[in-house]
């Protein structure tokens, strides 16, 4: 009996000592954690009166893109010298099949990107998963190229391509795909530490090389997650490569800057609709799709 | 004739396996019995360099074993092939697929990289499917198989490579006792019918009595027993597992026989 009260006691004192040194750590954390706050706050002066001020600018700025929209014209079609009244649908999107056109390779941009990008990420996220690398060095090399991939900001990318190749599509592509393979890499690679090594295993006793181990042992178990990164990729990368023209870089963000510009009228507001409903629209459907993806193939 | 000379195996401060030295004739059954912990395993995993060894050679006819690299590795693992006891099917795999992996050494890399399979490799899938009567599985996922499934799964696998000796890691300590049988019945099978050398780990003394020609017991990373079930006494049995002098050591505790036992194997060294 005393023996069990000796047990007791001694449990509730190491317990807390336990909870007293984790009480210290807490504490300690969250003081850093308000200094930072503190420290951010005063470097980007971030105080309500400049909100205040700020936010009836935000209305300034909209009444000049806002369409001055007339409603006994509003569905008139062109006339026939091929003029649209002013005050019409068809005079605020006089331009809508560029823009069309404009958002169509956008998404295209965003589609080779996201392959192209997610198939280096496929490549490198095996040795760079520290359970499956071939050796330390190749894993170092693979992590730190990684890094490097989604270090530099895709803007920053797409300007020094443009430099290289011109302007349009291709240097935004290029630059989105290195991105991706950046960042999917780093999630594919870690999808790919999760992933159990038995048929690994079972694969390298059957004499299997390691690509061989790779593509039989560990790819059937990743598919699932890795399409469904993918796809969440795609969702950003189309965000990405609307905004990305504005260093030249093609898509719809060339028009957007060229219209902000230039004109800054009702036609920025015209873009901006149509980005925000293209980025809504493949969202809600990709949303769908990996749903889909991680609801059928649950992930062990 | 497979010969083990002075294996040994370290991990960091622990030594798994202590100067191993065996000579296993081809077309032996053998089992391996010890506690947990013995080294068992890893001996096994030496074996088919699973596990590099630090000392010692493992020499089969000519060749050492423990000096293969590359291409040569992978081909004297596809002669030597393995059963887990986790099974190590690709589970999300149709049960096809997985046991025609057992022929990937054989291929040439680009359909392997395709994973193009020839209808003869498929047929001799189907075959070892069929003879361990896992023919009806064939197009099934692996994962959706029960442990006893799986196993022999994985057995047809082995068959595929068409080895010349099968390592079996504690092929049972899954499976219900059933199962246990029909697995340790088509390892003896595969024995005596084909002449593949059987070299199993088991943690249960009478199935190791029950259906192997030798029995090597190991503790604490060396070979402490090695001869017939018949030599193999209570006290010697004692020994291996380390039961604490005055406890009973009780052989039923280490059973998964269904009672009634098969005829105990023919003793051939």
């Amino acid at each position: 009996m005393s023996d069990q009260n000796d047990a007791v006691s001694t449990f509730e004192r190491h317990r807390a000592e336990l909870l007293a040194s984790k009480r210290l750590m807490t504490i300690v954390a969250l003081a850093i954690f308000l200094i930072c706050v503190a420290l951010s706050v005063w470097i980007s002066r971030f105080t309500p009166e400049r909100l205040a001020n700020g936010v009836p600018r935000i209305f300034e700025y909209f009444q000049t893109i806002v369409p001055q929209l007339q409603w006994d014209v509003l569905f008139e079609a062109r006339n026939e010298a091929g003029r649209a009244t002013p005050g019409s649908l068809t005079y605020w999107y006089a331009d809508f099949w560029t823009y069309i056109e404009l958002i169509g390779e956008t998404i295209l941009m965003a589609i080779t990107a996201t392959m192209i990008g997610a198939i280096g990420a496929f490549v490198l996220s095996f040795p760079a998963a520290h359970n499956f690398a071939p050796n330390s060095w190749v894993h170092w090399l693979s992590r730190r190229f990684l890094e490097l991939c989604r270090g530099i900001p895709e803007i920053l990318l797409a300007l020094v391509l443009v430099f290289m190749v011109g302007i349009g599509p291709l240097a935004g592509v290029v630059a989105i795909a290195i991105h991706t393979t950046g960042a999917l890499g780093k999630l594919f690679s870690e999808v790919n530490e999760n992933a159990s090594s038995r048929p690994v295993e079972g694969i390298a006793a059957v004499g299997g090389t390691w690509v061989q181990q790779m593509l039989y042992g560990v790819v059937p178990q990743v598919t699932p997650n890795f399409t469904s990164y993918a796809l969440l990729r795609f969702e950003i990368n189309v965000r990405a490569s609307s905004i990305i023209g504005f260093v030249g870089a093609g898509g719809i963000g060339q028009e957007l800057n060229r219209v902000i510009s230039f004109y800054s009228d009702d036609r920025v507001l015209a873009v901006l609709i149509l980005v925000v409903l293209t980025v809504t629209v493949i969202d809600l459907i990709s949303e769908r799709l990996r749903l889909g993806f991680i609801g059928r193939e649950n992930f062990a | 004739m497979l010969k083990l000379d002075k294996l040994t195996r370290r991990f960091k401060d622990t030594v798994a396996v202590s100067s191993a030295s065996l000579d296993i004739p081809d077309g032996q059954m053998v089992g391996i019995i010890g506690r947990s912990g013995a080294g068992k395993s890893t001996l096994l995993r030496l074996l088919n360099r699973l596990i590099d060894p630090s000392d010692g050679q493992i020499l089969f006819g000519d060749n050492d074993i423990a000096q293969l690299r590359g291409r040569d590795l992978r081909a004297w693992r596809s002669d030597c092939a393995m059963i887990f006891q986790q099974f190590n099917l690709v589970g999300r795999l149709d049960v096809l697929t997985n046991v025609m992996t057992g022929r990937l050494f054989e291929m040439p890399g680009w359909r392997a990289m395709a994973q193009i399979f020839t209808a003869e490799e498929r047929a001799l899938a189907v075959q070892a499917l069929d003879r361990l009567g896992m023919a009806h599985t064939a197009l099934q996922r692996a994962e959706t198989l029960s442990g006893g499934q799986q196993q022999r799964v994985a057995i047809a696998r082995a068959l595929a490579q068409q080895p010349r000796i099968l390592l079996a890691d504690e092929p049972i300590a899954s499976l219900d006792p059933m199962n246990a049988k029909i697995v340790m019945d088509s390892l003896r099978s595969i024995n005596r019918e084909d002449g593949i050398t059987v070299i199993c780990n088991l943690h249960t003394l009478d199935t190791a009595r029950d259906y192997c020609d030798r029995i090597i017991g190991m503790q604490d990373g060396r070979v402490v027993f090695d001869g017939t079930p018949e030599q193999l006494t209570l006290g010697m049995a004692r020994d291996i597992y380390g039961a604490e002098a005055g406890e009973a050591f009780n052989e039923a505790a280490t059973s998964t026989s269904l009672g009634a036992r098969p005829a105990p194997a023919r003793a051939t060294a």
